[in-house]
């Protein structure tokens, strides 16, 4: 049975405080989300998994942007889907909103009731789309201003840098401002690669979407055309060098009438931020930095890393904020990091004695060029295998704007039956990004 | 852009949060029947505002009520939400929104319709739903399909207040037309209601015939994501008439293993697997299973929570269809940013794909695992090493190879962990590793977790010709014999004895001393009748003793987690639900019976005829050997309090000196000096109609519950019995309504109460858990603390009702595991809101000072945490434990004269009983 209700959805604030609550069957227990929050603020070691049962009610939740989503079922629910209508409950508060903080659901509430009352009834989901939940729902959104230093790093931010655009909510036609008629198209990859201590690749794979948002007035058809020798499924025949896709899904919105022959989706995109094509690649490619540390112990109070980093893609191509984290023993007293003194400039390494971290920061890492590294470590006891061990593994994280790994390519993006009149801004983005990118040391 | 609107509306919504002044209320009043609609719509926002934040604003009731009469669609939202939220505590002032509501279910426009539907549904007052049946049955033929799928809906809600009226309306057939409703959504909302009334009602109203079926197939392709997994669900629970039809039916489902939302894809996943048993074409079969695999390995790219659950469900996929993933091993390898409980599971699924082909490519995996941060994940990882090894038997040399490195580098958790699994390859392949002992009996000193010791202690036991100084090493772990822990205990008295009969001419002193402290000094039954076996043993037939002690141990296998078959088959028909993630039947955790009743004292005035019928299915199930799990376990627990409860009432009435023989008697020689408890008569044979029981109160790791030993003189057979308490201070209640006996006890005759107890067969004893239940307590002033707490017992075999009430005392009800340290006391006193604080000031207790108190407070296990001076007065910090489950916090500040008492607790009803017992206890 889990064709099941969910009882009670809340939002608490980081330290607890209940922000939206909403019992949508009127069976909720007074003070269970102070025992759930409890729960995960004492679970060690990070969040507790994301369901759970305590004293006989199942408490399931996400969290974004610090705010921990809930629900609460006395069912046999579907887990997976209670997970999924809590990212997309945040994902349309976020459309509606422009942004997703504290500040933000506080001052728009109303609104955001009015869509509960929409999005679920009876504790069962209904209509969870931007666009269409528009025509049930009254209340205008109450603009917040972004700042800086106010918001918190939320966890998916790092997927997008989008511009300023992005963050207005969809609803603010009204507001009397002339509406931009644009869409943005995003080809992101999540890179997971692990690098052994020669330099060699033991795993790697690819986590790509393309993530779309549209502020086009109207709602007009659009087709998206995607390298025409693209492969679905490994094992296929392929044509040397054709992008290889393991699986991938697809958006309730798009329609592959013309997918099969022509690798071209149809699709009339719904307001609002959604990911059209989720993909997997576990093909080979090019890592776009590879790693190669070797360590030497000088004698045995001292141990040396050299790190060695290459940035193994085309020169017009380079990596941004690209930060190389190198965790040093914890026995060790004095750490020392040096850059090559002919290197690029804009570059930093920090040692972090709490964290007993070395921080290597390169602002911008040309396509073509190899930086290096030498971290120089003194122990306050005898080197040990152990000791040796807890040098690394070193993980790094990184932009490369403009570059997909994978060569998936947007090959055009068209207005199905637009008039010359029509031509709204297209913005197709290509970006790469680390997700797990880790090289273990000897 | 944004600034103007803000100005425009004035600022936010937030700023109706911000009015605290006094007199808001009657401000609020005067707003809300303001003319103007604007401030009208301002009033009722600071009302929901209010309301939010947990003020309680139904004195405002009849004023926004009368704002429901608007053409403004906003208003009338705002004051519905009102309305849902208090309906519950003004029913009859509800009533005069029913107009409204009837006449808005007749509005041109569609979303006005639906939304007094939806609304009225909503509101759960009994009266309403007569007026709410005309509605509904034309909402339900609608024209619009947003009407309908909301009357869809409704019927659920109605069918949850009043199952009756939808049954008597013709309801169900209705939602039952909806199914072949042309409009998807309305179908999926038609099978989610039908499914919820089938689940409550218990009869199956939704029915899927072959019709329903292509509808349901059809709708598929066209409603909404949630919409599928409704009917995907509903899918799974039909049952093909054959394999062809199965496999139609999977062709039509596979599309959605493409569909971005997981919950999509899980429960084709779900259907696919539940349809997969009745395809009988092998190679079909495989084309279809293989085809899960991508998906289910794409949602290993999802965020974490949804990995988790997937992870969760692939366990069970591979336990019962291993071959699906087991190419795919690489992708659960774990990743460095993966949050703990993604890992975890991964692990889990690394030991169970395993083989011989990828056992390499695991081990190098393990090993870095092993040397991660995380010291729970380091210690599973450890152990996967060890369970791989288990598994397999051409791995297992390289396996304890990389254990040995990681021993080799000292860190201690790993040590340990790997001490452990060692011992059970050692079980495992007996006698082909033994060489590695040497190196684990280096690192004894480092040794300091239970576990671990037992691990060693049996290793240097059951190795001890091998080892040069095992009685050394023994004895170093005898000399803090008493220290350790139980299953420490245990290991050292087998391995002392194992190493006595393999060198018996030097240990015989050290076997001696440990069977002394075994069974004089032990208060642990267990220990002391294992002490006593090995003693008897050892002192008549040293030759048995060796065939027993020494005899060939059975290998294991790696079975660590693994499911049953039969559970397995059930959970992996629960795919894709809560059971799936937890690995435990629905059953186990679904308790979706109790709404917050309003009516507590229905509960409790329940009566036995109820409990009978309960009893006499649960009694037949049992005859039929299908006890479950949870009885077998309760059974197992009652067999061994019998033991105490026999040696309690040996010594309370010492001229008895033990029922049995001689060598009976010598076996409970030591234990009387630990009667833990005390069991009173509470009922003789004759008050009982043929029962007799004693009962006592039994505080065991915290846990209160009420031991009865049972005595049966009657003519039938006793074999379960059910227990009611009277309400009582603090609401005790029976964990379980009745008392099911492991055996049944025959009748005993007339014969006296001690041979009937003696002999066993006639008496039995059991252990009843108690739970704090609010409806169980007395109304204040009408119970005080020590008073007897009232019983009724039913004898289900002659339905006889036995009433007695058994003694206590306050210290029983509150458990000796009531002490927090500071820190914990703080943060429990910070979450707390002050707002559940309740204080009182006492003038008349006989002057003390904080030390005077605490001593006071201490007798009845109220537990001091620390104190601090304020001015004149000495402010003091105590925490108590309510039946080992409810705490209580205390703040007593003591001036000269008079002294304050301050109570935090978060089970509200429970402030002022506790209050009131602390401040008799004061006064005492």
């Amino acid at each position: 049975m889990s064709i099941a209700p969910i009882s009670h959805f809340f939002i608490l604030s980081p330290r607890g405080d209940t922000i939206i609550s909403k019992d949508y069957r009127g069976d909720v227990v007074p003070g269970g989300t102070d025992i759930f929050f409890r729960k995960v603020k004492f679970t060690e070691g990070g969040d507790p998994p994301p369901c759970m049962n305590i004293d006989g009610v199942n408490y399931l939740f996400v969290r974004k942007n610090g705010l921990l989503f809930g629900v609460t079922t006395r069912w046999n629910c579907s887990p997976s889907q209670v997970i999924e209508l809590l990212h997309r409950l945040a994902k349309v508060f976020k459309d509606y909103c422009g942004t997703l903080t504290e500040e933000a659901i506080r001052k728009n509430f109303i609104l955001i009731y009015e869509l509960l009352d929409e999005m679920l009834d009876y504790g069962y989901p209904q209509t969870t789309g931007t666009e269409s939940l528009k025509s049930y729902v009254y209340n205008e959104p109450i603009a917040v201003e972004p700042s800086k230093s106010l918001r918190i790093p939320s966890t998916l931010g790092a997927k997008t840098n989008p511009s300023s655009a992005a963050h207005k909510p969809i609803t603010g036609s009204t507001g009397g401002a002339k509406q931009r008629n644009e869409i943005f198209v995003d080809i992101l990859e999540r890179l997971n690669v692990l690098f052994g201590a020669n330099g060699q690749i033991l795993n790697s794979s690819i986590d790509g979407c393309i993530q779309m948002k549209s502020y086009l007035s109207g709602n007009p058809e659009l087709k998206l055309a995607l390298n025409e020798d693209l492969v679905i499924g490994r094992g296929q025949t392929s044509t040397y060098g054709a992008v290889v896709l393991d699986d991938c899904n697809f958006h309730e919105c798009v329609r592959l009438d013309d997918f099969e022959s022509g690798r071209q989706l149809t699709l009339v995109p719904p307001d609002g931020e959604f990911v059209a094509l989720n993909y997997r690649i576990t093909a080979e490619f090019r890592a776009p930095f590879r790693m190669f540390p070797s360590v030497t112990e000088t004698d045995a109070l001292h141990l040396e890393l050299l790190l060695l980093v290459r940035a193994d893609m085309p020169e017009a191509q380079y990596g941004s904020n690209v930060v190389v984290s190198v965790p040093v023993p914890r026995a060790a007293g004095t750490v020392s990091a040096e850059i090559d003194p002919r290197a690029l400039p804009g570059q930093s390494a920090e040692y972090n004695a709490t964290a007993k971290r070395v921080d290597w920061t390169i602002k911008r890492f040309q396509g073509g060029t190899e930086q290096s590294l030498r971290v120089r470590v003194t122990l306050t006891q005898p080197c040990t295998a152990t000791t040796r061990r807890e040098l690394g593994p070193i993980s790094a994280s990184f932009e490369v704007p403009m570059y997909s790994v994978s060569g998936l390519q947007v090959r055009y993006l068209k207005i199905a039956d637009a008039g010359k009149a029509y031509n709204p801004y297209r913005w197709v983005r290509y970006v790469t990004l680390s997700s797990s990118y880790v090289a273990r040391v000897g | 852009m944004s600034n103007s609107r803000s100005a425009r509306s004035g600022g936010s919504d937030s700023r109706f949060f911000t009015t605290t002044k006094k007199g808001e209320t009657h401000e609020l009043r005067l707003e809300l029947q303001s003319p103007n609609r604007d401030k009208k719509k301002d009033a009722v926002k600071k009302v929901i505002a209010n309301m939010t934040v947990g003020k309680d604003v139904s004195m405002l009731f009849t004023d926004v009520i009368n704002c429901i009469q608007t053409e403004n669609i906003e208003l009338k939202k705002l004051v519905y939400l009102y309305l849902i939220n208090y309906a519950k505590t003004q029913p009859e002032l509800t009533l005069l929104a029913v107009n409204t509501f009837v006449k808005d279910a007749k509005d041109p426009n569609p979303l006005i319709r639906a939304l007094a539907v939806r609304t009225m549904g909503c509101i759960r007052v009994e009266k309403i739903t007569e007026y709410l049946c005309e509605p509904l049955r034309r909402a339900l033929r609608d024209d619009d399909p947003y009407v309908r799928k909301t009357a869809a809906v409704c019927v659920a809600k109605l069918y949850d207040i009043n199952a009756g009226l939808v049954e008597d309306q013709g309801f169900l057939q209705v939602l039952r037309d909806l199914v072949c409703d042309p409009n998807p959504t309305v179908v999926a909302n038609a099978v989610a209601a039908l499914s919820e009334i089938t689940d409550t009602g218990g009869k199956d109203v939704m029915q899927i015939t072959t019709a329903t079926l292509q509808k349901l197939l059809a709708a598929l392709n066209e409603c909404t994501e949630w919409g599928q997994v409704f009917i995907l669900d509903s899918l799974a629970k039909y049952d093909p008439v054959d394999g062809v039809e199965a496999e139609g039916i999977i062709e039509r489902v596979t599309p959605r293993l493409q569909h971005a939302n997981s919950a999509v894809v899980m429960s084709a996943v779900k259907v696919i697997l539940s349809y997969l048993d009745l395809i009988t074409n092998k190679d079909t079969e495989r084309v279809f299973s293989r085809k899960l695999a991508p998906p289910l390995v794409t949602l290993l790219n999802s965020e974490p929570e949804i990995q988790y659950v997937a992870l969760r469900n692939i366990n069970l996929i591979v336990q019962k269809r291993p071959k699906i993933l087991e190419h795919e091993i690489k992708v659960f390898f774990c990743k460095y940013n993966d949050p703990i409980y993604v890992k975890m599971e991964k692990l889990e699924i690394i030991i169970r794909l395993v083989s011989d082909r990828n056992i390499e490519q695991v081990l190098l995996e393990l090993k870095e695992y092993a040397q991660e941060v995380d010291v729970e994940f380091v210690r599973r990882s450890v152990r996967a090493i060890g369970r791989c090894a288990i598994k397999l038997e051409r791995a297992a040399d390289r396996c304890i190879s990389v254990l040995l490195e990681l021993i080799e580098t000292k860190v201690n958790y790993v040590l340990q962990e790997a001490v452990i699994v060692i011992k059970d390859i050692f079980r495992r392949y007996p006698n082909k590793y033994e060489s590695v002992i040497g190196k684990l009996c280096e690192n004894l000193e480092t040794l300091d977790e239970p576990e671990a010791k037992a691990a060693i202690i049996w290793i240097i036991g059951e190795y001890a010709e091998r080892i040069d100084n095992a009685d050394e090493q023994l004895d170093h772990f005898l000399e803090t014999f008493e220290d350790e822990s139980a299953d420490v205990q245990l290991q050292l008295l087998t391995a002392t004895v194992k190493l006595f009969l393999k060198q018996p001419d030097t240990t015989q002193d050290m076997v001696q001393r440990v069977l002394h402290m075994a069974t004089e000094d032990s208060d642990n039954p267990d220990l002391r009748d294992r002490g006593f076996v090995y003693w008897r043993l050892l002192a008549t037939n040293p030759e048995a003793a060796k065939a027993v002690v020494l005899g060939e141990k059975p290998t294991i296998a790696d079975d660590t987690f693994t499911l049953e078959p039969a559970l397995l088959d059930l959970l992996v028909g629960q795919i894709a639900t809560l059971a799936s993630v937890y690995h435990k039947p629905p059953e186990a955790f679904v308790t979706k019976a109790a709404p917050v009743k309003d009516a507590r004292a229905d509960e409790a005035e329940e009566d036995f005829d109820e409990y009978e019928e309960e009893d006499a299915a649960e009694g037949s199930s049992m005859g039929g050997g299908g006890g479950g799990g949870a009885q077998e376990s309760s059974g197992g627990n009652a067999v061994d309090l019998l033991d105490m409860g026999d040696l309690s009432i040996d010594s309370g009435t010492s001229n008895g000196g033990g029922g049995g023989g001689g060598g009976g008697g010598a076996f409970f020689a030591p234990s009387a000096a630990a009667p833990p408890m005390v069991k009173h008569q509470v009922c003789t044979a004759e008050q009982g109609q043929g029962l007799q029981i004693s009962a006592g109160w039994a505080n065991k790791g915290g846990k209160l519950s009420l031991e009865m030993d049972f005595a049966n003189a009657g003519p039938a057979p006793l074999v379960s019995l059910a227990i009611q308490l009277n309400k009582s201070y603090f609401g005790l209640s029976p964990a379980q309504p009745q008392i099911v006996l492991p055996s049944p006890v025959p009748p005993g005759g007339a014969a006296s109460y001690r041979q009937a107890l003696s002999t066993a067969a006639a008496a039995a004893a059991s252990a009843l858990p108690m739970a704090l239940n609010p409806a169980l307590m007395a109304p204040p002033g009408a119970a005080s603390p020590a008073q007897p707490l009232q019983c009724a017992i039913k004898n289900m075999t002659t339905g006889a009702v036995i009433y007695f009430s058994v003694p206590m005392d306050v210290s029983n009800v509150l458990s000796a595991d009531g002490q927090l340290d500071k820190a914990t006391y703080l943060s429990y006193w910070k979450a707390i809101s002050d707002a559940l604080e309740v204080q009182s000031v006492i003038t008349d207790a006989p002057g003390m000072d904080v030390k005077a108190v605490t001593a006071k407070l201490a007798a009845r296990n109220i537990f001091f945490i620390a104190q601090r001076d304020a001015g004149a007065a000495q402010v003091a910090y105590y925490s108590f434990k309510v039946a080992g489950a409810l705490l209580v916090l205390l703040e007593i500040t003591v001036q000269p004269g008079q002294i304050a008492v301050c109570v935090r607790t978060d089970a509200q009803p429970y402030a002022q009983p506790a209050k009131a017992l602390v401040e008799s206890i004061l006064r005492s």
